[in-house]
């Protein structure tokens, strides 16, 4: 069953080579989505669903979101609209959905034999990652949020337009 | 998870300094006041110091705060030097940010939670531990670099040091994970006792042996040894007067006492392999450092090159190991951060308030001793100290490098020791030569005339009392660093 982890690890690195390639910005942050979605996938066949979750939901996720507010916010008008017709061209999108079709298949293979890889049979639920959290790493919590208050007064200070 | 008594008085200073932080964020938010907020953050930083050097004194041993931090005499020693670095720096930013157009209160706020990650890596001993404290320390340095945002070398400091930071953070984690797939732990007493038992086949285990050497590359980025030294010049240059000190002193040192722990808790000094690389890469930065320094016509530049070199010495003790390390280590980091912060002071202090550049140029320096003799005589001091005459600060620290280096026989590193400091002296002499010159008719620079009256030049003045005392009498000090010394794991 390890051939989905060389698999997923493959569509990853090709993806990522594509996201260091691309010259556009939204194609290269397309295939960085599936990038990030690969190693959920990897993180999902390891035992470890709740960091799968959150890796598609945070990060897949919440990179769609930029995507979108990057496209809503830096192209306005009828030459959007021009832009947005040439980029639904095949050749633009059929990269990452090849991709993540490759992925798509893999994980239904996978999930087809009933998904018995000696990785995944101990499983670390949500709850473990919590009672770790706020256990033995519960200073590393706090401090991820002083970790954040920095990065957000920088990011303040350095975007400010004055 | 619950703290006896002893782990939260252990715990405090961490409280105390995230307290300030927030107290000040929030006053920053109500109403800007510059006076205001860098006296707030000012008092809250010498109240963690205080509280840190009360805990030095009682000294209740060694105190676990969860596998990922450790409070013992090391830590507290190196959290002062921090605090204390911190301290000069937001006293020296306030003069100088009074020339600053934007908003000058994040400065203070920045500055803060840096120094709340460098004391989160002076008791750090869990690689979880090491990367967020490195992240806190490194991410409002990214800001405080660039902070003048509109000036393009500023800008350019700023980018330079975020994008390869990144790289070296990358580097570290995998680094982290290579080795936990072979200890399946991340605890610094795991990692060493792994590393002792398989002394011998470490070569053969090629994974942990990997793992170590790219952690070992993140924290050469952060000291900038060559040949990962290629950001420094650019980024002291770029970055404002006090930020240029701050990145000098307080994130390398507090970097370097992690890198002592981890090597001494860790069993660093088990992978022998390792310990010959950076013994190769102690003797090309001091060579590589020194050598470069010389063609230097800007101070920020040449200083940057010299801490290259610094750093190379402090590594010489290092990779020596033995019981004289860890206090040759804490004797040279203290002595090069007095001494850095007392030169980068003058240059701050003839830079204020900021114009469109900083005064760090040679020229710039040309006849300082006639306008402004007390801050030149300072200025003499501080180099002379760097490059390490007798009587003052910097001899003792190279004086225990060479007594270490001695005690292990490393007769070549020694021998680029002894090389370096007599380049080191003579582009440290042209900077002098340059301060008591004739001078010039057009001078752009010269600190206020009342400088000695501002909080900046008071801890100038207390900076050179303290290289003076070091250099003229050493034994508290020592007795200082002999009660942080630190247990071998």
């Amino acid at each position: 069953m390890s051939f989905f982890f060389y698999l997923a690890a493959a569509v990853a690195v090709i993806a990522t080579l594509f996201v260091i390639g691309g010259r556009n910005p939204v194609h290269a942050l397309l295939y960085l989505v599936v990038s990030l979605l690969a190693v959920a996938g990897i993180f999902f066949m390891m035992g470890a669903p709740f960091a799968g979750a959150l890796e598609v939901i945070v990060y897949a996720g919440a990179i769609m979101v930029l995507f979108v507010f990057v496209v809503m916010m830096l192209n306005l008008g009828q030459a959007t609209v021009d832009q947005e017709r040439h980029w639904i061209q095949m050749r633009y999108w059929v990269g990452p959905g090849l991709l993540s079709a490759i992925l798509l298949a893999g994980l239904l293979f996978v999930l087809g034999n009933g998904g018995t890889h000696p990785m995944s049979m101990t499983e670390v639920s949500a709850k473990q990652v919590g009672i770790h959290l706020f256990g033995p790493y519960l200073l590393a919590v706090e401090l991820a949020s002083m970790l954040l208050l920095a990065a957000l007064v920088a990011a303040y200070h350095l975007g400010k337009h004055d | 998870m619950s703290f006896s008594n002893t782990q939260w008085l252990a715990l405090s200073p961490f409280l105390l300094l995230s307290a300030a932080i927030v107290a000040l964020m929030l006053s920053i938010a109500f109403k800007r006041r510059h006076d205001g907020n860098a006296t707030m953050a000012v008092i809250g930083l010498n109240c963690t110091l205080v509280l840190i050097l009360v805990l030095l004194l009682i000294s209740k041993g060694r105190v676990e705060l969860t596998p990922l931090l450790v409070v013992d005499n090391y830590a507290l020693f190196y959290g002062a030097i921090i605090l204390m670095t911190t301290l000069a720096t937001a006293t020296l930013s306030h003069a100088y940010l009074d020339g600053f157009k934007g908003e000058r209160e994040e400065m203070y706020l920045l500055l803060a939670i840096s120094a709340l990650g460098g004391l989160v890596l002076a008791c750090a001993q869990h690689f979880a531990s090491l990367f967020i404290g490195l992240e806190i320390l490194s991410v409002p340095l990214y800001a405080m670099i660039a902070y003048p945002v509109k000036k393009r070398h500023s800008l350019e400091g700023g980018v330079k040091y975020l994008v390869l930071s990144a790289v070296a953070s990358a580097f570290m984690l995998f680094g982290i994970a290579l080795l936990y797939s072979q200890v399946g732990s991340m605890g610094f007493a795991e990692v060493g006792a792994f590393f002792a038992a398989h002394d011998f086949e470490l070569i053969s285990n090629r994974v942990a042996l990997l793992g170590g050497a790219l952690l070992l590359i993140a924290i050469a980025f952060k000291l900038s040894l060559v040949p990962f030294h290629l950001w420094t010049p650019d980024v002291y240059e770029g970055a404002p007067a006090p930020v240029t000190s701050y990145l000098a002193t307080a994130s390398k040192t507090a970097v370097f006492a992690v890198l002592l722990r981890y090597f001494v808790e860790a069993g660093g000094y088990h992978q022998t392999a390792l310990i010959e690389v950076l013994a190769v890469l102690a003797f090309v930065s001091i060579l590589v450092g020194n050598v470069l320094a010389v063609r230097q016509n800007n101070v920020k530049r040449m200083m940057a090159y010299s801490s290259i070199a610094h750093f190379g010495y402090c590594m010489v003790a290092l990779v020596a190991g033995g019981p004289l390390a860890v206090e040759a280590v804490g004797a040279y980091l203290l002595s090069y951060v007095i001494t850095t912060l007392g030169a980068f002071g003058v240059l701050t202090l003839t830079s204020s308030p900021m114009g469109d550049r900083d005064a760090d140029l040679n020229y710039d320096y040309r006849g300082l001793f006639w306008r402004r003799p007390y801050l030149a005589s300072i200025m003499t001091a501080m180099l002379l100290s760097l490059a390490g005459i007798p009587a003052t600060a910097g001899f003792i620290g190279k004086f225990y490098v060479i007594a270490a280096g001695l005690d292990a026989k490393l007769w070549w590193l020694l021998g680029a020791v002894v090389v370096g400091s007599a380049i080191g002296l003579y582009y440290y002499l042209r900077l002098l030569i340059a301060m008591f010159l004739l001078d010039p008719a057009r001078h752009r620079f010269s600190a206020a005339l009342d400088w000695a009256q501002h909080v900046g030049g008071i801890m100038v003045l207390l900076l050179t009392l303290a290289m003076m005392g070091m250099g003229l009498f050493p034994q508290p000090f020592i007795d200082l660093i002999r009660h942080a010394a630190l247990q071998p794991g």
